[in-house]
């Protein structure tokens, strides 16, 4: 067997078009790592120093504001979603979705959607990344490498005489076509190997990646071959090839989204906005205790603390708050739905495109994508919730706020996930 | 074409078109190809333009309803006014019916209100169901990347066809010149062009009527006329050029993916790598910092107000706050919003410049292919480029000045400053503590217009220029490829 590869390997090295399609191949892999590598230590560099900012930040905010109304009022919290080991491979919507955001104790809903996303020219045309790379590209090369090997003997005349001298079809043709895809195959994925190696990405993924990206170039390249014996014309081949990828990555893809936006309904997240700045806006004009009363049917244990001297307090201001979110949870909770359910969906329509179905796996793996982004807001959502639970009782009086008390505020990096 | 151009006869060029077009109804693959590329651009254009114009009642209702609840809102402190703000959305030019642009990737509703500058929220792409890789629905994407594939496809036989069965050598045998040749297949393959560009042309009459100017619409039609054009001599110059179909297919294939699939992106990602730009949120920290420099606008007796006071009171000759004629309270909220929101600005604009940066730098590859010339052509003719993004920012943030300001300046003039200080004393002082909504007309009604179209043209230059030159550049190369005419 290794008679043959070896033999083969020696025909690929002659030909000069296959050899500059292998060189382009792993020039353009090592491109996608290095730019996603860049990528991804320029977003460590972003967190760092935003945490940085944040604690000076915090430190002039500490020594400004002492009581717990004012001090909550002017905080800001700092939170971020910190990329995974193997997103230097499928940036994902990292560009769309935002993966650092600072909240104070308001509204949630008030300030949740504002969203600090990178230029969004670049982000609507997209980057060029590994899993680009392997479930846009890839399939075209392999198509261009494997369509003609039977059709190019044909069309010299050579094929009669191979078929009646070789010893079988996979001697003829099996070790050809192995050695051009490993070789196509090996080219892409040895700088992901480097790059692997530079993220400390565990073993594990880096076979499941490796698996997945085999398994789906030989579906191409199977799909190639069979298409090959079909006809002798090469060109023609190689159309309708192109003609499927583009069916697998355009057509049916576009289609199916649009079939998904016309028939889910998702509710117009202006609304939530507006909504809840009613609400929130309205218990300025309303008697105090009618928003204290409806508070503490959430919150039984301040009920006897409902008092009100003057006409300002912060416990009424931070109680009508959550008040403000209250309302328009089911909303919310309906968008964050909405896409969790369009998204699933597309996964339907990704059964019937592999390219699709190819990045959302390689994203998926990644947690660069819609499920990892609503995971961090989710995790802002649970911050926010214990930030609230820690200043309720002294923003009701309970206990005395001190500078001790400092130290048991909920930290948002024990909220934090992927 | 080295013949003069008294034997360029269009009867010989009319008949070689003619010759094609007959091949093609014969060939399976082309006339799949030709339908497809029919049905897609037809498509598009139908549903964008129907999408468009749902767009355009849903934000135009919102933005009307937006107003009216500002109005109607009951007497208030003019200081809550201001935070309860305005929300205002952003209706598509004309032209966006056929390019989108950016707008699907940047928010559409923003939320105006004293001492901040939100961020445009919800864009659309958010809520997308994660199955497009290559691009949205939109004709603009059609045209740009996949008829040029389809041209690939029926055109890459164009010469080469001729020159694998032999009647290459035929033609040139019985006298007919290259020029006439070359011409004839150039017009084949145009009339395939024009019939794709068709239905853009005629959503082009609906696009008028929405008040586009005819200036920047038949710059966007020629630039993609251009494009095409740029796509037929690249065709025609590997299919002369390559020895077999099966070389000028896999040639122009190859070119295509560069060009239309790999270049755009790498470009992004180079720019990416090249530019970076601070996002917002690490703007948003130096802002804090230089505002604390400043002092709260909320608490007149911050330190920093103490000398404005003392102005104040000297200038008007008297000796307590309370005896000014004016709200020292709402003076201060006056002054310090103005203040502010210099400095907002100025970290605004500096986000901005970075972000045109980085575009710039990423547009700069249309010298290197000409589908980011066309897209840049496109978006910026159009109107939904970053651009036009940004004037959106900058158009909302002066409403956003003017009606704080002018509810600010109703806090200094129209509000006791004692009736002020007491407001949280009960709430029958707050109830004191308040002016007419009569005052709260001060929104004008809000409707985003992308820039004048002179700017837009003339924005639009660069890549036009790229264009005309990879126009330049094959047109000269296809002529000096007669030796391969025999």
């Amino acid at each position: 067997m290794m008679r043959h590869l070896v033999r083969e390997w020696r025909f690929l090295l002659g030909q000069n078009n296959v050899v500059i399609l292998l060189c382009l191949c792993c020039a353009l892999s090592s491109f996608a790592i290095y730019s996603g590598h860049q990528e991804i230590v320029a977003q460590h560099f972003t967190i760092e120093r935003l945490q940085l900012a944040q604690q000076q930040d915090q430190q002039d905010i500490l020594a400004k504001h002492k009581t717990p109304g004012s001090l909550a009022y002017y905080q800001f919290h700092l939170t971020y979603q910190t990329p995974s080991h193997l997103s230097f491979a499928a940036l994902g919507d990292r560009d769309l979705y935002p993966w650092k955001h600072r909240i104070r104790m308001l509204a949630l809903e008030g300030q949740i959607y504002e969203s600090d996303v990178a230029n969004p020219e670049l982000a609507y045309i997209g980057k060029f990344d590994f899993s680009f790379l392997i479930s846009v590209l890839a399939p075209l090369f392999v198509i261009l490498m494997l369509h003609d090997i039977i059709a190019n003997e044909r069309n010299k005349g050579r094929y009669e005489l191979l078929v009646v001298t070789a010893s079988g079809s996979v001697v003829l043709w099996g070790y050809k076509t192995l050695v051009r895809f490993l070789a196509l195959s090996l080219s892409m994925l040895a700088p992901f190997y480097i790059g692997s190696a530079l993220n400390d990405v565990p073993l594990y993924d880096v076979l499941h990646v490796s698996i997945l990206v085999l398994a789906y170039l030989a579906f191409w390249a199977a799909l190639t071959l069979w298409f090959g014996r079909q006809s002798i014309f090469a060109p023609r081949i190689a159309a309708t090839l192109i003609g499927f990828w583009v069916a697998v990555t355009c057509v049916i893809p576009i289609t199916g989204n649009l079939l998904i936006e016309k028939n889910i309904e998702v509710p117009k997240g202006s609304e939530i906005l507006l909504l809840q700045r009613e609400i929130v806006n309205q218990a300025w004009d309303i008697p105090a205790e009618t928003s204290l009363t409806e508070f503490v049917k959430t919150h039984p244990e301040y009920r006897v603390y409902t008092e009100m001297s003057e006409g300002f307090h912060w416990k009424w201001y931070y109680a009508f708050q959550q008040l403000g979110d209250q309302a328009v949870a089911h909303l919310a909770f309906d968008y964050r739905n909405a896409i969790l359910t369009k998204f699933d969906l597309g996964g339907y329509i990704a059964m019937f495109a592999p390219p699709v179905l190819m990045r959302r796996q390689l994203s998926r793996m990644a947690q660069t994508d819609v499920i990892s982004a609503l995971r961090y807001e989710q995790s802002i959502r649970d911050f926010h919730q214990a930030l609230r639970l820690y200043y309720y009782p002294y923003l009701f009086e309970l206990h005395l706020f001190d500078e001790s008390t400092l130290a048991d505020m909920p930290q948002y990096s024990d909220f934090a996930r992927l | 074409m080295k013949q003069n151009l008294q034997s360029i006869q269009p009867v010989i060029m009319w008949k070689i078109a003619r010759d094609e077009w007959r091949y093609w109804f014969r060939s399976k693959l082309a006339v799949v190809a030709l339908l497809i590329g029919l049905t897609c651009t037809m498509s598009t254009v139908v549903v964008s333009v129907g999408d468009a114009f749902e767009l355009e009642h849903q934000r135009g209702h919102a933005q009307q309803q937006s107003e009216q609840t500002f109005v109607n809102q009951p007497d208030r402190h003019p200081h809550r006014m201001v935070h309860y703000g305005h929300y205002v959305f952003k209706t598509p030019p004309p032209l966006g019916m056929v390019d989108p642009g950016v707008d699907s990737h940047t928010g559409n509703t923003i939320f105006l209100e004293g001492h901040r500058q939100n961020s445009a929220t919800f864009a659309d792409q958010k809520q997308s169901s994660g199955t497009t890789i290559l691009g949205a629905l939109t004709p603009a994407f059609v045209l740009q990347v996949l008829a040029p594939l389809l041209l690939v496809i029926m055109g890459y036989g164009v010469v080469s066809r001729e020159r694998e069965t032999q009647t290459l050598s035929i033609l040139a045998a019985q006298g007919l010149g290259y020029g006439n040749l070359i011409l004839g297949k150039i017009s084949a393959l145009l009339l395939v062009a024009m019939l794709m560009l068709l239905p853009l042309a005629i959503s082009g009459i609906v696009v008028l009527s929405q008040g586009e100017s005819l200036l920047t619409l038949s710059l966007f039609l020629v630039g993609y006329l251009l494009y095409l054009s740029i796509w037929i001599l690249i065709i025609v110059s590997i299919s002369l050029w390559a020895k077999s179909n099966s070389v000028s297919f896999s040639t122009l294939a190859f070119t295509w993916l560069v060009l239309c699939i790999l270049m755009p992106r790498v470009a992004t990602t180079v720019a990416g790598v090249m530019v970076p730009a601070a996002g917002k949120l690490e703007k948003d920290f130096a802002v804090a910092a230089e505002l604390r420099q400043l002092g709260d606008g909320h608490n007149a007796k911050d330190k920093a107000f103490v000398q404005l006071e003392a102005e104040l009171l000297k200038k008007h000759k008297v000796n307590r706050v309370e005896d000014l004629p004016l709200n020292f309270r709402g003076f201060v909220a006056l002054k310090s919003e103005a203040e502010i929101t210099s400095i907002l600005n100025r970290y605004a604009e500096d986000r901005m410049h970075e972000e045109l940066r980085q575009s710039f730098f990423a547009r700069q590859f249309g010298w290197l292919s000409p589908q980011v010339a066309l897209r840049t052509l496109s978006m910026l003719t159009a109107g939904t480029g970053l651009e036009t993004h940004h004037r959106f920012l900058r158009e909302t943030e002066n409403l956003r000045f003017n009606f704080v300001q002018r509810l600010n300046q109703a806090h200094t003039n129209k509000l006791n400053y004692i009736d002020d200080m007491n407001r949280n004393k009960s709430e029958a002082a707050g109830q004191i503590a308040r002016i007419s909504a009569k005052n709260w007309n001060v929104i004008e009604g809000f409707k985003f217009r992308s820039s004048p179209s002179k700017e837009r043209a003339l924005q639009a230059m660069t890549p036009l220029a790229q264009l005309l030159l990879w126009f330049g550049m094959f047109g000269l190369f296809l002529r000096n490829l007669q030796r391969h005419y025999s």
